[in-house]
């Protein structure tokens, strides 16, 4: 096992001075590969799919009753986040394909305003046009710093996107229509946070450090042109995207999950009442229940009644943003500690607008 | 790789009928197209071995993406220089560098967790576990929104759900006092007066089993605990009475004249 990459390595050590193989070469490469590889490789992606298909089907029925109610109640709720998100992740990878490969070279750039604030303006609404739920946008912000856009302007559109969306907004609306001016707020708020986050990052000194070594790498060489068809470079990108996005959803599914069947939400509850614990309580409720965007407004309309209109906001804005499986997604992009920075500053924007509304309401 | 386990997983409820346990029918329309979109592609991926790109020397920076999916391996390098490449198997092995091996081993270990609980376990409905958990019948006004349409409408079709909305806007004792309810659901104490009452509860569910409610019609049934366990689905048939003990919270009480013990339905939530 250790064979190839000791080989490989020294071989890497024979040639530094190597020039970067051109793209006539890589698609020689690829002319010359043997027309059976890719037989071989069909026969295994199918064998791969038949392979799961007959563990599911001959999966014993009685294994279930083995497990207590909570533990059987954690693999329910892990399950259904998986089922829930992956769509939107397969969503959001798709789009960040037809960014990086199907628009021309530039295109975005081109079309963007320059000034720096107009331009994080014009990204945070970008969500408008891509009603994608938050899970989707972290490959499709990948994309995005891949074709060019500075690490700030991204998370611009990562964090307004799941608020400015028409989805979002519309079910928002169902659930409070005008009423304390939730909804107003919750726009407004979701705006401002991300251009603000946007705004601090802009003015960090050496913004690539803010990313985590392997995706770096990526964006050092996403301007190669690689010579290869189209629908080639997505299904390649396909697979690279899931690759770095799936232990990562799985993963963060798992967290949310184990938290939703750990943490008693009464604690939280009973916070609720007052003007000040009762934001901090439903962020903190944000942050594990890790639930969609889209739906978001309909779930804590649950405890309407309970909670100030101002928790309520600041649920709604702390939420789509920050919860524990968008902090594992994120994860595949950004360092951990630029992870905290971000939560630490929208925290706190989300608490202090919360507390505004408490206060005028 | 991963993403082949949630594909099989989701397209196997679907075709079993049983996404419904999981997520909304509303948009499981959705996660199927996608996870049709995504076996097509999966398996493209691994009929056309990853490119020679930017991803080659990516491995080099830090650890390489461990997953199996196909991944720029030693043998994508090899190729670059003009060597054979390796057997296609090589995708199933990340390099063991130290560190990588760290990282194949978490993999492992996702891939092997996903694998046990996305495709060995059979599918399960929530417990009364969760139902504890969350506070029935709470002021969700989420199911409120259709609860006006309901004052009035033909009871006989009513759901659990439908009751529960109907009871818990505090209608007159007196106008539903004798009314016919007939309802199946699971059974859960009452945390108020777990002796006599227990609720017969189902799940709403408006998105995904995370965001999933319990609502449930208080039966009155003095003892009930001896005979029935928790978690124990019944189909329950009888009138609704005032609350002999008086409470508050559910002035009106189902007062069984049948009572059975059913199988768990194949639609265990309501929507």
């Amino acid at each position: 096992m250790s064979r190839p990459q000791l080989r490989d390595a020294r071989r890497d050590q024979r040639s530094p001075a190597r020039p970067h193989t051109s793209g006539r070469q890589h698609h020689h490469g690829a002319i010359e590969r043997p027309r059976g590889r890719a037989g071989l490789g069909l026969a295994l992606g199918l064998g791969l799919v038949l392979f799961f298909v007959g563990i599911r089907v001959f999966a014993p029925e009685a294994l279930g009753d083995l497990l207590s109610n909570t533990v059987q109640d954690f693999f329910t709720l892990s399950i259904s986040v998986i089922i829930e998100s992956l769509p939107f992740v397969f969503l959001g990878i798709l789009l960040s394909i037809g960014v990086q490969v199907w628009l021309p070279d530039g295109f975005l750039l081109r079309h963007l305003p320059k000034n720096a604030v107009v331009r994080r303006v014009t990204l945070s609404l970008l969500g408008v046009l891509l009603p994608v739920c938050e899970c989707g946008n972290v490959p499709l912000t990948r994309g995005l710093i891949l074709r060019g856009l500075t690490v700030g302007e991204s998370m611009t559109f990562l964090l307004a996107a799941p608020i400015l969306n028409p989805v979002t907004i519309i079910t928002t609306y169902q659930a409070f229509g005008w009423s304390d001016g939730i909804l107003v707020s919750r726009i407004l708020g979701g705006f401002v946070i991300a251009n603000l986050i946007g705004w601090i990052y802009s003015r960090h000194p050496s913004p690539m450090s803010l990313l985590t070594p392997k995706f770096q790498a990526s964006c050092a060489h996403a301007h190669d042109e690689v010579p290869a068809s189209r629908s080639r470079r997505s299904v390649d990108m396909f697979a690279k995207e899931t690759a770095a996005m799936m232990p990562a959803l799985f993963v963060g599914s798992a967290i949310a999950g184990l938290i939703q069947v750990t943490v008693s939400r009464d604690v939280l509850l009973t916070l609720g009442q007052n003007p000040i614990l009762s934001v901090f309580a439903l962020m903190a409720l944000a942050f594990v229940v890790a639930i969609c965007s889209n739906v978001d407004a309909f779930f804590i309309l649950a405890f309407g009644s309970t909670f100030m209109p101002g928790a309520i906001v600041a649920f709604l804005v702390f939420g789509p943003m920050i919860d524990v499986k968008m902090l594992a997604l994120m994860r595949t992009t950004f360092t951990a500690k630029t992870l905290v920075q971000v939560t630490v500053v929208v925290g706190l924007a989300s608490a202090a607008l919360g507390l505004a509304v408490n206060t005028l309401a | 790789m991963l993403a082949l386990v949630g594909i099989v997983a989701t397209v196997w409820l679907a075709l079993t009928d049983q996404l419904g346990l999981y997520i909304n029918p509303a948009s499981s329309w959705f996660a199927i197209l996608m996870a049709i979109i995504g076996a097509v592609f999966v398996v493209a991926a691994f009929a056309w071995p990853p490119l020679d790109d930017e991803h080659a020397s990516e491995s080099d920076v830090s650890t390489p993406t461990p997953t199996p999916t196909p991944t720029p391996t030693p043998h994508a390098r090899a190729r670059v220089r003009g060597t054979r490449p390796e057997p296609v198997h090589e995708h199933e092995h990340a390099p063991s560098a130290p560190p990588g091996r760290i990282r194949t081993a978490q993999t492992a270990v996702i891939v092997v967790g996903a694998t046990l609980a996305l495709l060995v376990l059979p599918p399960a409905t929530l417990t009364s576990a969760v139902a504890s958990q969350r506070s029935i019948n709470s002021e969700a006004s989420a199911i409120d929104r259709d609860g006006a349409a309901l004052v009035g409408g033909d009871t006989s079709s009513f759901t659990v759900k439908d009751w529960a909305v109907l009871l818990r806007q505090n209608p007159d004792v007196d106008t539903y006092t004798g009314t016919p309810v007939d309802v199946s659901g699971f059974v859960l104490a009452s945390t108020e007066d777990s002796e006599n009452v227990f609720y017969i509860t189902r799940f709403v569910v408006t998105h995904c089993a995370i965001d999933a409610q319990p609502v449930g019609v208080p039966v009155y049934l003095p003892g009930w605990e001896e005979e029935y366990d928790a978690d124990q689905w019944v189909e329950a048939s009888g009138a609704l009475t005032a609350n002999p003990a008086g409470s508050a919270t559910d002035p009106l009480v189902l007062v069984p004249d049948e009572l059975d013990r059913i199988e768990e339905p194949s639609d265990p939530y309501v929507f």
